[in-house]
């Protein structure tokens, strides 16, 4: 099986010199239809444990628009790597999927997907980037043959096109794309090996590409450079993008819309622009007060009190983040508040209902 | 007081099959920490940063170069007394999951270092237990809680709370952040920075603050001072204010311009540069070490390597300097080229 594996490689080699910069990577084939569309409905994930099952995902309904980058931010613990794996039906014991639903434009209930057909989803439908993009690639092969065991995984005819578009990937991404399908993964940097895996994710032809981490453990420039490239091939490919991060600014500085996430639930949802610059829910609110900036007075930069939920102390009953919350009511003890949708904007909290959309625009102008 | 001048470090690799070269990680570094003072190294990695911090803290070799603490030079020291002195310097390491011994309860791992120190002083061993009490109370942990529990059973801001108290058994003079807020949430990063400023404040302690994030150097108290290090070489200094609104080397301005802008509550900097990601440095260079990557290169830069010198009154680049605390040090470059840029996010109307 690998005996044609330097041959593939070695051949696609002089095409790609030939045609140089020209090569058309950014551009999906022609066969490409509209980015797809993704609806999530009542997600639940349970992991279990020796206190029992506990939610992970406690009903989760997002509704990602095509074409869109989505930015999920959240702390540890807040389920955001959780929701972007289960949209793989990637969830692994002691965790399962206990309800709901994923609905894929042109893939159906990705939860319903099993065997083959999931294996062929994931590749040729969902491009995951995996968060230690650094440490997902096998140390004992080079990036050009586990590309091929990509493509044979896959049943893809036509190896040497394969490898014609990788290269011109990351070409497109500014690597020397030769070089890099030569190399074991201990010859390349940190922001090469990032692009890599985005190479990896998009090369069978993903249009929803979900980013885990993309630039964690990354320096400031090289994290710059990357998320240039991701709004870029973003935008080439007409990709419906999903990026789940930790660092809000990170999300702020590619996304259109934003996914607050705290204890296993989407507190707030909307255009980016409009939740940063007038957040409504009182955990957005906070999130963003702590962020150390640049500007402004370093005064009036405020951590959160208390501390992110985990899995054990997370309330069984009412409002997630009522422990660490300024605006908490009664009603916060026993009912959790549901997502209320008003314009563009989805917010859940009882403090909020009906929420008024320049609530946050005095503290934070 | 803790200065240091002329400070080199050469990690000799060993030949394999890529070929041998030798890293040079401090090229001849100058410094200086007040007493009290927050002084925070800021560059990208393998700039030299931790190396600096570890070197200062006792842990590293150097090659050339001297440190002198309160007045005495290290190099005219013995052994012993030389370990004495580095004490007095602490560092707090990165990663608060590793820095803790896993099979030892909080109670032990503070009492281990209090012990030894009542045996050397004489205090009676009931002290140890008030002691250790004592420092949980001014990180700002409840010692009820968490004194009899093992680190896994603590959040990662807890842990580097203990990691904090465990470096202050010793009455440190200085503590060395590395990297200390970057596994901590977002939401609780700013109360640890906020720590960090309480003890400088409170205890008089100076902190030399190691990230890469630029940001988080604002947070740790006034009059703070930053060196950008780039390849060994600091290439800027001045109070942390005034680097920061006010950059003149074009890789401070880098720096800078990759912090992501909040859009929708900031405005990207009206002189944002686009930055040029790290090359393979493997190479020799002449001249400027920044050269290669630098937007506003000319022939000289290639040609020679500038050396520190102060920002040039008046002012370049159309921008006011801000005043200069009495004996502060001032504002330094190492640019041939230097024009003052506005790059850092502006507040959104």
């Amino acid at each position: 099986m690998t005996m044609n594996a330097p041959r593939l490689l070695r051949r696609s080699r002089p095409a790609g010199t030939v045609s140089g910069g020209a090569v058309p990577g950014g551009a999906p084939r022609p066969d490409a239809g509209p980015p797809p569309g993704v609806r999530v409905r009542d997600l639940t994930v349970v992991y279990k444990t020796p206190l029992g099952e506990l939610p992970a995902l406690g009903g989760v309904s997002l509704t990602i628009d095509p074409g869109t980058i989505t930015g999920i931010v959240g702390e540890s613990g807040s389920g955001k790597s959780t929701l972007a794996l289960s949209l793989l039906n990637a969830v692994q014991p002691p965790g399962r999927i206990a309800g709901g639903s994923v609905e894929v434009d042109g893939l159906g209930d990705v939860l319903k997907l099993k065997g083959d057909e999931l294996r062929g989803a994931r590749g040729r439908h969902l491009g995951y980037v995996f968060q230690a993009a650094q440490n997902s690639l096998n140390p004992l092969k080079t990036v050009g043959k586990q590309l091929l065991d990509l493509g044979r995984s896959h049943g893809v005819d036509d190896l040497a096109a394969l490898v014609r578009d990788a290269r011109a990937l990351l070409e497109r991404m500014g690597l020397d794309g030769a070089r890099v399908l030569d190399s074991h993964q201990h010859e390349l940097s940190g922001g090469m090996r990032q692009r890599v895996g985005i190479m990896l994710a998009l090369v069978l032809n993903a249009r929803l590409a979900i980013l885990d981490e993309p630039t964690t453990a990354l320096d400031m420039i090289t994290q710059a450079t990357i998320l240039r490239i991701v709004r870029e091939v973003h935008k080439e490919r007409g990709l419906t993008t999903l990026m789940v991060t930790h660092d809000i600014g990170v999300a702020a500085e590619v996304t259109d819309r934003l996914a607050v996430m705290y204890g296993g639930r989407v507190v707030e949802h909307g255009p980016t622009m409009d939740v940063l610059g007038a957040p409504s829910h009182p955990y957005t609110q906070g999130l963003i007060r702590a962020i150390p900036r640049l500007s402004g007075d370093p005064a009036e930069a405020r951590a959160l009190p208390g501390r992110p939920p985990t899995l054990g102390t997370l309330p069984t009953q009412g409002c997630v983040f009522r422990e660490r919350c300024p605006l908490r009511m009664e009603v916060c003890e026993t009912s959790a508040p549901l997502p209320v949708r008003r314009e563009e904007r989805t917010v859940a909290c009882h403090a909020r209902e009906p929420y008024a959309s320049a609530a946050g625009r005095g503290e934070h102008a | 007081m803790i200065s240091g001048t002329g400070i080199t470090k050469t990690y000799r690799q060993r030949g394999n099959v890529l070929g041998g070269r030798d890293v040079r990680a401090l090229r001849g570094v100058d410094f200086s920490i007040p007493k009290g003072g927050a002084v925070s190294f800021i560059g990208e990695s393998g700039c030299g940063k931790t190396t600096l911090g570890r070197i200062i803290a006792g842990l590293e070799t150097y090659e050339s170069g001297e440190i002198v603490i309160d007045g005495t030079p290290m190099s005219s020291l013995r052994p012993k007394r030389r370990e004495a002195e580095f004490r007095k310097i602490q560092l707090i390491h990165q990663d608060p999951y590793s820095a803790l011994n896993p099979t030892r309860t909080i109670h032990q791992t503070l009492e281990a270092p209090l012990a030894l120190r009542a045996r050397r002083t004489g205090r009676p061993s009931s002290w140890v237990d008030d002691r250790a009490e004592e420092l949980l109370s001014l990180v700002g942990i409840d010692p009820g809680y968490v004194l009899g529990r093992y680190p896994h059973q603590l959040s990662g801001g807890m842990r580097q709370r203990v990691v904090i108290a465990r470096a202050l058994t010793v009455d440190p003079e200085m503590l060395v952040a590395d990297e200390s807020v970057s596994m901590i949430d977002v939401s609780m990063r700013l109360s640890v920075l906020a720590l960090l400023k309480d003890l400088r404040e409170r205890l008089g302690v100076s902190v030399l603050f190691i990230t890469h994030d630029i940001a988080t150097a604002r947070y740790i108290g006034d009059e703070g001072e930053l060196y950008v290090l780039y390849r060994g070489q600091v290439v800027e200094r001045g109070l942390t204010e005034s680097v920061i609104s006010g950059p003149v080397h074009p890789y401070t301005q880098s720096l800078l311009s990759a912090i992501p802008v909040l859009h929708g509550l900031e405005r990207p900097g009206r002189e944002r540069v686009v930055p040029t990601e790290a090359l393979d440095e493997r190479h020799a260079d002449s001249g400027c070490l920044f050269a290669r990557r630098c937007p506003f290169r000319t022939e000289r830069c290639t040609a020679e390597l500038p050396e520190l010198m102060r920002v040039e009154e008046p002012p370049i680049g159309g921008l006011a300097p801000l005043p200069e605390a009495p004996g502060a040090a001032p504002h330094e470059h190492a640019c041939f080229h230097p024009v003052r840029r506005s790059v850092i996010p502006e507040e959104a109307a």
